[in-house]
């Protein structure tokens, strides 16, 4: 990879490079602060208590609509159950999502619902520990408000209550309510029709111990949330837009490797790897969610961000190994296997993770892996052996990076004292090295930066009548910086087309001493042929 | 005349009247029915002394809100029962009565007390409309014109909808507000005191945050603000009423009477105060003497708490602050109590009792002479609410 583009380009043209790039990354942030709403929305159900006359249950499902027309027998509160003489097995917890006169939308892409239960303390009707709700919940949908409703998913399913009184425990603090955890109920990856209905009843089984000792459940309430229409459309524009651009440089980059005569190097290699699985997310199949009913598409965009990732640490990795200027043979993916492998290794283990959890949600949208104590700890121990991988990939990357920037210092000592073209090419080297180094840390500091902002804030900054919604900035602009970043890279380490000019040829054409001689044994690996045959005076390319 | 009132304006009472078969009536009543119905209300209001103050809400709030009507009158409610609950071991105990906010004979007072009904009204009014609001009770809730005239503009495609608390609060605005549209320096502080209870909801709203991102990351989060335990409201608005401000209007400038300077007079005073403090206008009548003209019923016949595990200071004090500092004295009652014990319960509706007896001592401030007779009916009654 010799005389890349950056090496060759005046500085003129690097900072004319920089600031379009920078004023590209600043329009990314600006689209998605003051276009795109804020990423997600969550919206309240309280759910309404129906009951369920019916003795005998007939064929087919029935469902109970908490308002409208065709709904159900309502009750208040369970006092009047009580009076009433109701079971809990003939209540039915009824939510309607989305609220009276909206309807759903593809463009929310996903739909997320989260439980809570709202639990009276009672003296004598405490949750016991370790306690389990059992939940029978059913989901349907139709597409008007008036035909019947289609059933989705129907299940039986496990929740573990954990819920701490705060106050003390006596019985001026009755009817009080515990403070639960936020419980997993549901995940839905695509939203394609426009009315959903979730029943849910508690079933008492006394003899089996099923919901006793679950306390005295006041009300559910769910929070559903999904994407913002909004933020989907900026979304889908971004990358409808971002894809053409890296593609393109891609096609130009790899065809100036194959220009050259030599075969491509290992670090060009994995830069085109990384402009490919770049493209692999950018490319917009999420418009075809729009019409069809791909359940799958959240599962997908996470296998392409993991890709993603686990490219971008390689490649950090492979570059930084192939500046190390010591005198190892590399340019082979095989030498890298110590370092890649925790990557690919820890990828994996979050790949089957995420299988497990949103692979199944794909057949049974009430699955949680956390809702069991043995998927629990299935569940802890992927995601502790992928962070052991993570850690163990960023000492290796720091080990590197502490490597490279000692070779370059014992380097520049003697500099000085090397032939012109020995030391021209030592010069690239470190240049081509800081660069990224600066550019990278730049990149992950801001990636690092605007996360905690975005964690922190409320999610909307006001400035004048302006509203910054800062999550919305964050994505979009983080996204579009990755996109530069991989844009930069394909263009400016492309190799170059031009010489290191006339005087080193001159200069050096003479002299072809025993060290320059060696100098071609040691770095071919790192430069590839081209640059032995440029030095050595002999014009064979191009 | 008196049940026929009572059956109107149980229009929306908590337990009949679901919001959409009022919302039904609303629609088929024609609007000279609807002109009818509500003169009729009007002066059922007027001739029932007893009314209770929703009715006031609702009376005097904008009329096209007529399908809020059951869940104001439940966060009433809900507001009466936490200010009950709060005002147990005080020397005013929250009475009924008090709910009548009513502007009958132009004479309200402005104490303390009168500021806290207020705040926990209007607070309860929120909290219900927000809570129904989730529950699908209001065809327009939440998705207000707030964001009419943005990008995405209407509907909630493209940006959602604004909080169903917004809403809550909009709705309880317009409803209670409404009551006190005076331009003099009560008014000012009664939708002050009314502000602060509302705010005090959102001061007691608990943040939840939801990590969605790639495997369940947190890249991807979403945050959402939800209401807390009405009791929590109620003791921060108690905190508040310990800590009331009294106002001291600039009396020259009151005096001068021209109106434009009274309302800059009160504008000025309103500006030094938080929006989320109580404040008053008159100090506290002595509540330990029973005195009708005021609807104080005193503190002879109250009960106070003594002894007992897990009781506050507060609590521990109630004797002395009730009975001995009224100059009563505390008379110690033991009574046997029926009651229910070695239950079994489901999360609903089935509950397996045996009946236990006890004898349970209570405390009562009585005169200090001989002479108990006078009070015994009141005694039992109290025991009973307890």
């Amino acid at each position: 990879m010799a005389g890349a583009i950056i090496e060759n380009m005046s500085t003129k043209k690097l900072v004319i490079v920089g600031v379009v790039l920078l004023l590209f990354q600043a329009f990314a942030f600006m689209v998605g602060g003051l276009i795109a709403p804020s990423p997600t929305t969550a919206v309240h159900y309280l759910a309404t208590k129906c009951v369920d006359n019916q003795k005998g249950h007939q064929e087919g499902r029935k469902w109970f609509m908490p308002w409208g027309p065709n709904q159900c027998d309502k009750i208040r509160d369970f006092d009047e159950a009580m009076a009433k003489r109701i079971e809990a097995n003939n209540i039915v917890f009824s939510v309607h999502i989305p609220l009276p006169n909206k309807e759903m939308s593809p463009w929310f892409q996903f739909m997320l619902v989260i439980l809570q239960f709202d639990i009276a303390f009672k003296m004598y009707n405490q949750i016991e520990d370790k306690a389990f709700v059992t939940i029978d919940v059913s989901l349907a949908y139709r597409d008007d408000s008036v035909s019947e409703w289609t059933e989705m998913a129907h299940s039986v399913e496990q929740r573990k209550l954990s819920c701490n009184f705060t106050t003390a425990k006596i019985k001026e603090n009755e009817g009080r309510y515990y403070e639960c955890d936020l419980l997993p109920f549901m995940e839905v990856g695509t939203v394609s029709h426009k009315y959903y209905l979730v029943n849910v009843r508690l079933p008492v089984y006394e003899r089996k111990k099923v919901n006793v000792g679950i306390g005295e459940i006041k009300d559910i309430r769910l929070v559903g949330i999904h994407q913002n229409g909004g933020f989907t459309k900026v979304w889908f524009a971004m990358k409808t837009f971002l894809t053409p651009s890296i593609l393109i440089i891609m096609i130009w980059y790899w065809r100036r490797i194959t220009m050259m005569t030599r075969p491509p190097v290992l670090l060009e290699k994995v830069i085109f790897a990384l402009g490919i699985s770049m493209t692999f997310i950018n490319i917009p199949v999420e418009w075809f969610s729009i019409g069809f009913d791909w359940t799958w598409m959240l599962l997908f965009g996470d296998i392409r961000q993991g890709i993603f990732y686990a490219m971008l640490l390689s490649f950090w990795i492979i570059f930084c190994g192939e500046h190390l200027m010591d005198q190892t043979e590399r340019n082979r993916f095989s030498m890298y296997w110590k370092q890649v492998g925790p990557i690919v290794f820890g990828s994996f283990c979050l790949f089957i993770f995420d299988m497990c959890e949103r692979g199944v949600q794909l057949t049974n949208p009430f699955y949680s892996i956390w809702a069991s104590d043995v998927g629990t700890e299935l569940a802890m121990a992927f995601i502790i052996v992928a962070g052991i991988c993570a850690c163990l990939y960023f000492l290796f990357l720091c080990f590197m990076v502490f490597q490279v920037f000692r070779n370059i210092s014992g380097k520049r000592s003697c500099l000085p004292a090397m032939t012109k073209a020995r030391r021209l090419h030592y010069e690239g080297l470190i240049f081509r090295f800081k660069f990224l180094m600066l550019v990278t840390l730049a990149c992950a500091a801001m990636t690092v930066i605007f996360f905690i902002i975005s964690q922190v804030n409320e999610g909307h900054w006001h400035w004048g009548d302006y509203t910054v919604q800062i999550n919305s900035a964050f994505f979009t602009g983080i996204y579009g910086m990755w996109n530069l970043y991989v844009f930069a890279l394909m263009f400016l380490y492309a190799p170059s087309h031009k010489r290191y000019g006339d005087e080193q040829a001159s200069g050096d054409q003479g002299g072809t001493s025993g060290e320059d001689i060696q100098l071609t044994t040691t770095i071919t690996h790192a430069d590839g042929p081209t640059e032995v045959y440029r030095m050595m005076g002999k014009d064979s390319q191009e | 005349m008196e049940s026929f009132c009572r059956k109107y304006l149980s229009l929306g009472s908590p337990k009949e009247g679901i919001p959409e078969d009022s919302e039904d009536a609303l629609a088929s009543m024609g609007f000279c029915q609807f002109l009818a119905s509500l003169v009729l209300s009007i002066s059922c209001h007027v001739l029932s002394s007893t009314a209770w103050s929703v009715n006031n809400f609702l009376m005097t709030g904008p009329k096209a809100y007529l399908i809020y009507s059951s869940s104001v009158q439940a966060g009433a409610q809900r507001g009466t029962e936490e200010c009950k609950y709060q005002f147990a071991w005080d020397r005013w105990n929250c009475p009924e009565s008090e709910f009548q906010l009513s502007k009958h004979k132009g004479l309200r007072r402005a104490t303390k007390e009168t500021a806290f009904i207020h705040a926990i009204s209007a607070a309860g009014v929120m909290y219900t409309l927000t809570k129904n609001c989730s529950m699908g009770d209001f065809d327009n809730c939440g998705c207000d014109d707030s964001k009419t005239g943005k990008i995405g503009g209407r509907g909630w495609i493209w940006g959602g909808c604004s909080d169903n608390a917004d809403f809550g609060e909009n709705i309880s605005k317009q409803f209670v507000d409404t009551m006190e549209n005076g331009h003099d320096s009560r008014a000012a502080v009664n939708r002050h005191n009314n502000e602060a209870g509302r705010l005090a909801i959102r001061a007691m709203m608990k943040r939840s945050c939801k990590c969605h991102g790639v495997s369940g990351s947190c890249s991807v989060q979403t945050c959402w603000m939800q209401l807390s335990d009405f009791r929590d409201v109620g003791n921060y608005l108690k905190i508040k009423y310990d800590q009331a401000q009294k106002l001291e209007l600039d009396q020259r400038r009151m005096r001068a009477g021209n109106s434009a300077e009274n309302r800059g007079a009160i504008a000025d005073t309103f500006s030094s105060i938080a929006r989320t403090e109580l404040i008053h206008l008159e100090d506290s009548p002595n509540y330990c003497v029973k005195n009708l003209s005021l609807g104080l019923h005193g503190t002879e016949g109250r009960e106070c708490l003594q002894t007992g595990n897990n009781l506050s200071q507060f609590e521990k004090r109630s004797c002395r602050r009730l009975c001995h500092e009224c100059g009563l004295k505390v008379e110690e009652k033991r009574i046997e109590i029926v009651s229910s014990c070695n239950c079994k319960f489901h999360w609903c509706c089935t509950v397996k009792c045996e009946k236990c007896t006890q004898f349970v001592t209570k405390y009562i401030c009585s005169k200090r002479n001989k002479n108990i007779r006078p009070h015994n009916s009141t005694r039992r009654r109290q025991r009973v609410r307890s």
